[in-house]
């Protein structure tokens, strides 16, 4: 039988059992809002941290920083380990906002801040600005996977099929039992995701003779590729920071992490969460970075860097079967990531905007159809900007590149993220314009090309962001109140709980 | 200074050497005992730092 018939038996398979998984989800799926979005915030320790992992790690991994390393060298691996080291910001983060979501009933990240900021304004822009950049964001996974069931294919599967595939299973995944049927799959994902890319590295790396003869090949091969910048010019400071800047906040600045802040059952799978995601970051990192390295030793010369993966599960060397799996594995990463994407805008939608700004009278049940209705429309519109983007060729077009301009965008409500825990005197109004202006500067930075001095999009934007909510949040009037009973109730609780 | 002034300062110092020692010390350095090598040594530096932290938190009711 031709690979095309086992390739669509794999991804026959991988469906079943994600259905599977998500109809049993659904069996424990209460009622109301909290239950449907935070899976009634009960949710352990190793489920949490599979979930946090999956959702965060995405085709982008396997795909879009192997393609980085191919083109670009090691500083693809600083890059992505400039976010784990940002990670180190959980031990500040994570209780604080498991302790006031808790408390006070947050459903989204951006609830908290308009009840911190006393402004229903402050989550809207807040829940606008993930809209507009979580799309890009949403469509690279796709693209990831389109360019993957192509490559592996031969070419018989149509990259938009791809993308079709993973619109209709996230929209499934995310709509049976909401966040229960997300963080189950993605629990099942996270582990064929990490099992599968560990396997086939193996193979590739015995292929070319144990690590020390790879290390070496690598070496003698393409020395210039292991250091910064590479002599090509790439991984320039500029480069660098550029890329990693919006990366070192992600664990904050992009929702369908954030909200996760909220789900674990107790302090004990809080603990779980964290250790477990920065293990597995560690080894996934790792395999992706190597995974790249080796695929310019064995399919150099390639015009698009991001096909760098499929160019090298084509290779004779990797058995058919086991190119399958890991098409499935990076497939899995990139669905856990859309349905946890698509199921947190729902619940932006639906809370912050919908509840916020158009109804604040509408039932549970009215906000629940409103999120509902919401995630087969974003997966569209993820949909037919991927497609758009899939054709074309150059360094922004690229899956990592492309990824990091859409956390540039979500980077502009860090300021507002900060002040809402740690400064009393800040107020919604700076958070408001920060965030707006902010975000026009990366958007126009980003679309016309434009880098002033070098610097990235969302470099600009931040030097921009961070002094005008200062300044002004200093110039207008702060909810005292507010502040003092938010910011006194954590005091206390992170003294009891031996948090800093 | 507190704790947690401390666990910042040691943040701040994790992200300068980010930038200081790839593009500064081991610029020349074209081998995988390079940046390579400092990179993975350094994010294991930030992920044991923060276990330090983190397995002394203890159950609370919110």
């Amino acid at each position: 039988m031709s690979v095309t018939f086992w390739v669509w038996f794999g991804i026959g398979i991988y469906i079943a059992v994600g259905l599977g998984i998500a109809l049993m989800a659904r069996r424990q799926l209460g009622a109301g809002v909290s239950e449907f979005f935070l899976a009634d915030r009960k949710v352990g320790g190793f489920v949490s941290a599979l979930t946090y992992s999956a959702t965060t790690y995405s085709a982008f991994m396997m795909i879009g920083l192997a393609g980085l390393t191919y083109l670009s060298g090691v500083g693809a691996l600083g890059f992505e380990l400039t976010y784990l080291c940002g990670m180190f910001m959980m031990v500040f983060f994570l209780p604080r906002f498991w302790l006031v979501g808790k408390k006070y009933g947050y459903v989204s990240p951006m609830e908290l801040l308009s009840d911190r900021y006393q402004n229903r304004g402050v989550g809207a822009t807040a829940a606008i600005l993930a809209m507009v950049f979580l799309v890009p964001y949403s469509a690279v996974q796709l693209m990831g996977i389109g360019y993957l069931m192509n490559g592996v294919s031969g070419g018989a599967i149509p990259v938009v099929a791809g993308i079709g595939i993973a619109v209709l299973c996230a929209i499934a995944w995310s709509n049976i039992a909401g966040m229960r049927s997300v963080a189950w799959t993605d629990a099942f994902q996270a582990l064929i995701m990490i099992v599968t890319s560990a396997v086939v590295l193996g193979v590739v790396i015995n292929a070319l003779g144990g690590f020390g003869s790879f290390f070496d090949k690598l070496e003698s091969a393409v020395p210039g590729l292991l250091s910064v910048p590479t002599a090509k010019g790439a991984f320039s400071i500029n480069m660098f920071i550029g890329l990693a800047l919006p990366w070192l906040f992600f664990l904050i600045s992009n929702p369908q992490v954030s909200q996760r802040l909220f789900i674990p059952k107790s302090v004990t799978a809080m603990k779980q969460m964290l250790g477990g995601f920065l293990i597995f970051g560690f080894i996934y990192t790792l395999i992706s970075v190597l995974w790249g390295f080796s695929a310019t030793l064995l399919v150099p010369g390639l015009e698009n860097a991001d096909k760098a993966t499929p160019s090298l599960l084509a290779l004779p060397i990797i058995p058919t079967g086991l190119a399958i799996v890991v098409m499935i594995g990076i497939t899995a990463a990139a669905i856990s990531t859309i349905d946890s994407i698509l199921l947190t805008l729902s619940s932006v939608w639906a809370r912050d905007i919908h509840k916020g700004l158009i109804n604040p009278k509408v039932s549970e049940k009215g906000e629940l159809r409103v999120g509902q209705w919401v995630i087969p429309i974003m997966a569209i519109i993820a949909f037919v900007f991927a497609w758009w983007a899939a054709g074309k060729t150059g360094l922004n077009f690229m899956i990592a590149p492309l990824s990091s301009a859409a956390s540039a965008g979500l980077l502009m409500a860090v300021p507002t993220i900060f002040g809402a825990f740690f400064w009393k005197r800040g107020t919604a109004f700076g958070a408001i314009v920060s965030m707006i202006v902010g975000a026009i500067i990366v958007l126009v930075f980003q679309l016309t090309g434009w880098k002033p001095l070098g610097w990235w999009p969302g470099v600009w934007g931040f030097v921009v962001c961070v002094p005008l909510f200062v300044i002004v949040s200093l110039a207008t009037k702060p909810p005292r109140d507010k502040a003092e009973e938010f910011l006194g109730y954590l005091k206390g609780a992170l003294k009891k709980g031996r948090f800093i | 200074m507190t704790k947690s002034a401390w666990a910042w300062v040691w943040f701040g110092l994790l992200l300068a050497l980010d930038i200081a020692i790839p593009w500064y010390v081991l610029t020349n350095v074209e081998k995988m005992s390079g940046a390579f090598l400092f990179w993975t040594i350094w994010v294991l530096a930030a992920i044991i730092s923060a276990f330090i932290i983190f397995l002394r938190w203890r159950e609370v009711k919110p």
